[in-house]
């Protein structure tokens, strides 16, 4: 089954164009791996996956993104952007808010919980979900900048998770993380690959053998080659993606 | 000359500067103090509670005259503060549109318009229709000058925030309207209640845009929304031109009091605000 199709995706920002005509299949329930270098267009085509993209009044999308065969442009972005979740490259918790609050704040928004008992559940599942729980239970309701930067984006994925998607998008969710703490968002992608379909970009390749069942590479902003990952890496195609693989482009 | 001593030279001369245009500044609390503590000690209690005195006896009171500027300021902040913060709020939201545009525009006109000109505006529309001076004309014309710094402090406040927490918000799937009033202003709650502030303690001292419209009220205290109504600054403004000494006296323990409660609202801007960590 395909969670997600991009047909025809093109992305402009004003009259620049950064996304060229991709075609992506993306199966249910697997990490796929977008990768590529810097300023290929990695971000720029995960947002137009959740529509976040239209935050930006420069940014135009041509072509179709099909959540389950259903064009997400179809759909109010409210409903595309519950169902597609994201975490971003930098940990984004809200600083003004406890750690509790960071993960109730959509499902009380959003009317998800109907009791505060299911309220304090489901965060807690949330935080549990995110491997986070153990490190804060004590201090649950302390300010959420109190947190190193690992224990920050996991508390953003907890965030993201609360409010129940199907898919997790994550822009480079380790870019800004030490080894360990990036060791523990790789677990977690591990534990939680079962559940959600995960989408996920990085600028190396390393990460993306590590975590990823599928792999695509974008150059420029067009794809150049998508397949299983260990085949895309063992034996690429194209001859760019093997020079992008030998570290020698980008 | 030597190059260390040019410097020392001119790193001396902007000393100067800075401690001249600071000093009429001290100059002003100084004397303020000096010339309103003995008649707040003197005047006591009743200073603060009673009404005015007649000319040449005694220093009675100001009391309708602290009440009036209270609820001129409080009235002014009730018409004026949600509609400036939903302006700037709005100006945030949507830079381009034509309303954004407009209120970009009017604000900065609004900043520097003179106040008193503002007071004949309200007297115009309020006063002359209603025939009498009141407190609701004042609380107008004190809401209109009080709005462009509020609006300006809560744009800039809400600008400030980086765009990341704006894609976190939205990436929860909130509405618009839940992103920016649930997330985003509570999390510019400072710069916008520090707005809020500046603005309230503006108005509480002004005195031109009450000429007009508020009528000053001194020997009765408040009547009615609809009726004239006293503030400290119009009454320091009436009495100094008074010849009688002790009017100059009750207008220096009015300064005092003015002072102070530009103070109480300026205090707890700097104190008891929490600072968000971005
Ligand atoms: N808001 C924007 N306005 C205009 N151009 C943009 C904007 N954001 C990105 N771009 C441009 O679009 C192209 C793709 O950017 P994008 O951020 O998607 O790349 P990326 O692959 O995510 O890069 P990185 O690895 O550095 O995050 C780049 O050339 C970038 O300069
Ligand atoms: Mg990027």
């Amino acid at each position: 089954m395909i969670a997600i199709e991009t047909v025809n995706l093109c992305a402009y920002y004003g009259q620049k164009k950064v996304i060229n005509n991709v075609n992506l299949k993306i199966p249910k329930n697997v990490v796929f791996a977008i990768m590529g270098p810097s300023g290929c267009g990695k971000s720029t085509l995960l947002r137009s996956f959740n529509r976040l993209l239209e935050l930006n009044p420069n940014a135009r999308v041509e072509g179709d993104v099909k959540l389950y065969g259903k064009s997400v442009y179809d759909m109010s972005p409210i409903e595309v952007r519950r169902k597609i979740g994201m975490v971003f490259q930098h940990p984004n918790p809200f600083p003004h808010m406890s750690i509790f609050d960071n993960v109730a704040l959509g499902l009380k928004l959003n009317g998800l919980v109907k009791s505060k008992k299911e309220l304090h559940k489901t965060v807690k599942w949330a935080l549990r979900k995110a491997a986070l729980w153990d490190e804060v239970k004590d201090r649950i309701h302390e300010p959420a900048s109190a947190l190193s930067g690992g224990q920050q984006q996991r508390l953003c994925i907890a965030r993201t998770l609360a409010v129940k998607p199907e898919v997790l998008l994550m822009d480079e969710p380790t870019a800004s993380l030490d080894p360990v703490a990036m060791e523990k968002i790789e677990d977690l992608i591990n534990k939680l690959r079962e559940e959600y379909t995960i989408v996920i970009v990085t600028h190396s390749s390393a990460q993306a053998a590590r975590v990823s069942d599928y792999v695509a590479f974008l150059y420029l902003g067009e794809l150049v080659e998508v397949g299983k990952t260990e085949k895309v890496f063992e034996k690429p195609k194209s001859e760019l993606t093997k020079r992008y693989l030998m570290g020698r482009v980008g | 000359m030597p190059r260390d001593f040019k410097e020392k030279f001119f790193l001396f001369g902007i000393a100067i500067i800075a401690v001249l245009t600071i000093l009429p500044l001290f100059h002003i609390i100084y004397s303020v103090v000096v010339e309103g503590l003995p008649v707040l000690l003197k005047g006591g209690f009743k200073f603060l509670f009673g009404t005015l005195a007649p000319p040449g006896d005694g220093l009675g009171g100001i009391g309708p005259a602290i009440l009036g500027t209270f609820i001129l300021t409080f009235l002014a902040s009730l018409i004026g503060l949600p509609i400036a913060v939903m302006t700037g709020v709005y100006a945030a939201e949507y830079p381009e549109s034509i309303f954004g545009r407009l209120a970009r525009v009017l604000l900065t006109i609004m900043m520097e318009f003179p106040t008193i000109l503002v007071g004949l505006f309200v007297m115009q529309i309020l006063v002359i229709p209603m025939g009498r001076y009141s407190a609701i004309a004042g609380a107008l014309a004190l809401a209109i000058v009080m709005m462009p710094y509020v609006t300006v402090y809560t744009e800039e406040a809400l600008k400030s925030i980086p765009f990341m927490y704006r894609e976190a918000a939205f990436g929860l799937g909130l509405t618009r309207f839940k992103v920016v009033f649930r997330v985003l202003a509570r999390m510019a709650k400072k710069g916008i209640v520090t707005g809020m502030l500046i603005g309230m303690a503006k108005v509480a001292g002004e005195t031109a845009p009450l000429l007009f419209t508020a009528g000053g009220a001194n020997r009765i205290y408040f009547a009615g929304v609809d009726r004239p109504v006293g503030a400290i600054s119009l009454l320091i403004y009436n009495l100094v031109q008074q010849p009688y000494e002790n009017y100059h006296e009750i207008a220096w323990g009015a300064s005092l009091v003015l002072m102070l409660i530009f103070l109480a609202i300026f205090l707890p801007l700097r104190l008891s605000l929490k600072e968000v960590k971005l």
